[in-house]
């Protein structure tokens, strides 16, 4: 490796985006869920924004990460924190059985995302030596 | 049980972004970025119906994971993608949730 500050510099920056299309997505639902099928506009305008916005940071991110892990990521911290905020803001609380099931998706989908990461197969088969 | 079916509609459309969005290339192809967008809007709004009786959280997490099976197995029928047994138990996991949650009363 011979330019690896700026590799890492940039790698850097793939991941805060990547943690922005985190954070856009969790906000995406949200509006989502309170637009009331779009019926109210300030939430309305709110999901188009951050789908957009979290369209834009996914793609900036995924240049640089592996696709695999970068969807990992992603859907994990847009399901959980649309769990936990969605609880909150309105007031949606989870019974312990769905929050058991619920989980068990959320760790399902990130194993799965986890398992197509060309990236993390060839570091097994030890075609990568990272 | 109807907003199942528009759950069901929006995991379609999701999977068509992803579709689309994989092959927009950094949206610099212009009709796979418009695909992307449409397909990006109508799973919003079916999604959007779906929430209207699903809770936020659990709405929204067996959207995005259906859509995640749902690309898997498609690369696996129409890519050639393998499926393994690591992405097999993904799917398990997955598909076993959903049921669970809707035994569970999830709306």
């Amino acid at each position: 490796m011979t330019n690896t500050s700026i590799n890492q510099a940039s790698n850097g920056r793939a991941w805060i985006a990547l943690l922005l299309a985190g954070a856009f997505e969790i906000v995406y639902a949200l509006s989502v869920a309170g637009s009331e099928a779009f019926t109210v506009l300030n939430w309305s305008i709110s999901a188009i924004v951050f789908f957009l916005l979290t369209l834009y940071a996914l793609s900036v991110a995924l240049k640089t990460i592996d696709v695999g892990i970068g969807y990992a990521v992603w859907a994990g911290i847009g399901a959980v924190g649309s769990a936990v905020f969605g609880s909150v803001l309105f007031e949606q609380s989870l019974t312990l059985g769905q929050a058991f099931w619920l989980a068990v998706i959320i760790a399902g989908v990130i194993w799965l995302k986890l398992a197509s990461s060309e990236k993390l197969q060839a570091d097994e088969s030890g075609l990568i030596a990272s | 049980m109807i907003s199942w079916l528009y759950l069901g509609v929006a995991v379609l459309f999701e999977i068509a972004v992803a579709f689309s969005a994989g092959n927009a290339q950094g949206f610099t192809r212009l009709w796979w970025t418009i695909a992307t967008l449409v397909s990006g809007a109508i799973a919003t709004f079916f999604l959007s119906l779906a929430l209207l009786e699903f809770d936020v959280g659990v709405g929204y997490s067996i959207w995005t994971s259906v859509a995640g099976v749902g690309i898997v197995i498609l690369g696996a029928i129409f890519f050639q993608e393998r499926l393994n047994l690591r992405k097999l138990s993904g799917i398990a996991m997955v598909i076993g949730g959903v049921i669970g949650l809707r035994l569970s009363g999830a709306a």
